[in-house]
């Protein structure tokens, strides 16, 4: 009777678990009593039932599979969720300009001054389209870099919970063993204890491996172990890692990306171990931050340099914006053509006003510095580079405020040194129209690109969409193989109500019987006792 | 045999319905919206997307400055048209005043239409469209021809004289791409087309009136002297004959050349604008293809999306009712 009250009462905690996340249902071994003195005689008619083990209903290996999958689907939700947002400042419907379109709307406004090249009208529509593009480029630019500072923020808060998951883990490692060692069952802390690890493979990929006591072992895939039987090692980040020498690589925003590291150090005088390449390499969610994020080794700072999908295409935008200060901008001053030799100190092109434009006169940028700091009359890209400003979209602006600031005429004074103007002539703005469909070849860091303006764009649309649609490939695959794997574990370890419930009404009939046992025993001894 | 447990029949219910109503979700949004592809993650294609948007874009723009540079061009079209019929009824007028049987005084009658034919082709090369002369280059805030005068006589009709400025850049035409590879002059010089027509309809005028013009040939240099008469009656009407050729060369070397190639430059527009229409509809039409819903389509699929959800409602809520506890 006390065998089958036992198995009721198991049948009724795994009908009250049904919905306990983890929780595996268990399941109670009986076995006929072997009773050693009943060997001496000579019939054996048994003695009974003993309850065995109580044992949980799982399987290692389907719980680490559903942990890998786990893992892939956190890596997943991060990209696809991050790559949506940005994903909207390319769009291919509505009313709100991309980069492309804005592009589009700037040469053919500059077409249109050509008509008619002293048409205040039809410059002011240059200028709000030129104000258009730039605004565009910087907004499309910030987005990204803004995408990138939310990622890196989120990397704390991510380590920061591994580390409260590891701790567990260590915690429940230390109990299941101690009670193990006494012969106490640990059922509860080991379903609990997966529960533990399920959620943390959410956030990071690790290797688990259980030791003889029952306790597991985490290591990351470089072997650096995470948890080792009762000690967790926590990890932390810094934006001054010592294994840095010089100056750390960028953030798109002109920031620091942040480290993963483990600190053999103390805090007054840290010794970090560099684990974020391991753990970018891995799966989870923080896997896919680093990775949409980027990183760059300490020795690189520029924000290009970094891998990572939002560093790529920002690099595309940067590269168009570097092109428009340079080339274009060269372009569009000139030199004197009639100067003999080229001499760039004078500028070949003139506004409506007759005053040639600056160097940076079509596509400038905030900075307080000196801008062309060989003083040649070019924007050259050692001109850039001697601002040691690491992004200029960011600061992209139009070189002129006045709609009769845009110079549309050449000189057509033949004389070297003299120049003329006149407010009728547009081959400026033809000229610069030429650069429409002038192949470039765009370099920044480790990215080029050999086409056109639109060719860039379009190319930049076409990454950004295979990004998101991968994401989005392997999300829908991450769900399905979670569905399977976590359909896989139920099968062995969830509760089945209807077995429950039919092996309550089992237990129920043998009870019964039992008790109906008793009371033919007493009828037995009661008709003995009266024959007395 | 393969345990099914409660978890495991709800987490699949619960995705086939999640994942049917995204499709129900997927296929309204497609028939609103009418677009089936509006981020670049929607379809592998949005990088083609983005190439034909901006050719469309482009064309777009290119129609736009066909549409304006055709209007300054028929513009001209109509200028030159009428300075090539003043100039033929100033021929008659000449042939007429050639006749040696009018006298100076009745000559003299004849220059005052000559003068007028004069000052409508001086205003004709100084027409301006949107405020910009047309022919004065890429000088186009200066009338193209200025107004001098003759040393003798000192005043009236005959004293005025109309000379091309010469300033830079009255020589270069304004030029604008109508494609990406085609650029089209949008104006000539006014000293090519107007040039002769005026210099022989001042020679005429002065010669009718009873003025010689110096040189005798090539451009008048401002000088000249009153005819005696009747000493200088035959010379005057050698000088009435010499304009008449003057005339002709005008018409047939500059005026109607220039119609004719504002003419040429209108049907290359034209062809232009044609073929601009033509990759603009079969880019629109790729461009439906593979970015804008197929309505058709997007309404079965929503019909049949629906379909699903509905039978996974009902599956769900059959199988959630089953329980052995109905039957205990």
């Amino acid at each position: 009777m006390t065998a089958q009250q036992a198995l009721l009462a198991n049948a009724s905690n795994n009908i009250a678990n049904v919905n306990t996340p983890g929780y595996s249902r268990r399941q109670i071994e009986i076995q006929t009593q072997v009773d050693p003195a009943a060997l001496n005689g000579l019939l054996r008619i048994g003695s009974g039932v003993q309850l065995g083990q109580i044992s949980r209903m799982t399987s290692s290996f389907l719980e680490a599979s559903l942990r890998g999958v786990i893992s892939n689907q956190g890596k997943a939700e991060v990209r696809n969720d991050y790559l949506a947002r940005i994903e909207n400042v390319f769009s291919l419907t509505g009313p709100q300009s991309t980069v492309g379109s804005a592009l589009n709307d700037f040469f053919s406004a500059i077409n249109q001054v050509s008509i008619n090249p002293s048409s205040l009208d039809l410059r002011l529509n240059l200028q709000q389209t030129g104000e258009d593009l730039v605004s565009t480029i910087r907004t499309t630019y910030n987005e990204i870099a803004k995408g990138q500072d939310e990622l890196d923020a989120r990397v704390p808060q991510e380590v920061e919970a591994i580390n409260a998951f590891t701790k567990q883990v260590a915690y429940l490692n230390g109990l299941i063993a101690s009670r193990e060692a006494v012969g106490v069952s640990a059922i509860d802390e080991r379903d609990q204890r997966d529960t533990v690890l399920a959620k943390l493979s959410e956030k990071i990929s690790f290797n688990a491996m259980e030791l003889q006591n029952g306790m597991i072992n985490l290591s990351l895939d470089n072997g650096f172990p995470l948890v080792s039987q009762q000690t967790a090692r926590s990890l932390s980040t810094t934006k001054d890692p010592s294994f840095a020498t010089g100056d750390l690589p960028n953030s798109l925003s002109d920031g620091i990306l942040c480290y993963v590291v483990y600190n053999y150090g103390t805090d007054t005088e840290p010794s970090h171990l560099d684990l974020t390449k391991t753990i970018k390499n891995g799966e989870g969610s923080l896997a896919g931050v680093l990775q949409l994020r980027g990183y760059a080794d300490p020795s690189n700072t520029s924000p290009f340099q970094a891998d990572g999908e939002l560093v790529t295409l920002a690099a595309r935008i940067e590269m168009l914006t570097r092109t428009l200060l340079t080339n274009v901008n060269q372009a569009y001053r000139g030199g004197d053509e009639n100067a003999g030799t080229p001499s760039f100190s004078e500028a070949s092109s003139a506004d409506l006003n007759g005053n040639p434009p600056g160097v940076f006169g079509l596509f400038d940028f905030e900075f307080g510095g000196i801008k062309d700091a060989n003083n040649d009359g070019v924007a050259s890209a050692s001109d850039l580079a001697a601002t040691g400003i690491t992004s200029f979209s960011r600061m992209l602006k139009l070189g002129f405020s006045a709609p009769e600031e845009f110079a549309a005429s050449r000189d057509s004074n033949p004389i070297p040194g003299s120049t003329s103007f006149q407010s009728g002539d547009s081959r400026n703005a033809q000229a610069l129209l030429d650069l429409r469909n002038t192949t470039f070849g765009f370099a920044l860091d480790n990215h080029s690109f050999n086409g056109t303006f639109d060719e860039l764009y379009n190319a930049t649309v076409s990454t950004m969409g295979s990004m998101k649609a991968s994401a989005q490939i392997e999300l829908d695959v991450a769900k399905s193989s979670y569905l399977t794997a976590s359909n896989k574990r139920d099968e062995i370890s969830g509760v089945n109500l209807d077995e429950e419930f039919a092996n309550v009404i089992k237990y129920q009939k043998a009870f019964q019987a039992s008790a109906r046992m008793i009371k033919t025993a007493k009828d037995l001894i009661d008709t003995i006792v009266s024959l007395i | 045999m393969t345990r099914v447990s409660e978890n495991q029949s709800v987490r699949g219910l619960v995705s086939f319905v999640a994942e049917n109503k995204r499709r129900v979700n997927e296929f309204s949004n497609q028939l609103t919206t009418g677009v089936k592809v509006s981020r670049p993650g929607d379809s592998i294609d949005a990088g083609v997307i983005s190439r034909y948007q901006q050719q469309i874009g482009r064309i777009e723009s290119y129609s736009n400055t066909i549409a304006q540079a055709k209007s300054y061009l028929t513009f001209q079209d109509e200028v030159v048209s009428q300075a090539n019929d003043i100039l033929v009824r100033a021929k008659e007028v000449a042939q007429q005043g050639a006749n040696e049987t009018l006298d100076a005084t009745a000559r003299g009658h004849l220059a005052e239409e000559i003068f007028q034919i004069r000052d409508q082709m001086a205003a004709l090369a100084n027409s301006s469209y949107q405020g910009k002369y047309v022919w004065g280059g890429s000088d186009d805030d200066d009338p193209p021809f200025d107004q001098l005068s003759y040393t003798e006589p000192a005043t009236g009709n005959a004293n005025k004289r109309y000379v091309f400025d010469a300033e830079p850049g009255t020589s270069n035409s304004k030029s604008i791409k109508v494609t990406d590879d085609i650029s089209v002059a949008l104006n000539s010089p006014g000293q090519k087309i107007f040039g002769a027509s005026i210099e022989v309809l001042e020679r005429l005028s002065r010669a009718l009136a009873g003025y010689s013009t110096t040189p005798a040939s090539g451009t008048p240099d401002g000088g000249g002297s009153a005819f005696t008469f009747p000493t200088d009656y035959h010379t005057q009407t050698q000088e009435i004959k010499k304009c008449i050729d003057l005339l002709n060369t005008a018409r047939d070397r500059d005026l109607i050349p220039e119609r004719v190639s504002i003419g040429g430059r209108l049907r290359r527009m034209e062809t232009g604008e044609a073929l601009l229409e033509l990759s603009k509809n079969s880019a629109q039409e790729v461009l439906n293809r593979i970015q804008n819903a197929d309505e058709t389509e997007a309404a079965a699929n929503l019909q049949q999306a629906q379909t699903a959800l509905q039978a996974s409602y009902s599956v769900t809520a059959k199988v959630l009712r089953l329980t052995i506890l109905d039957y205990v």
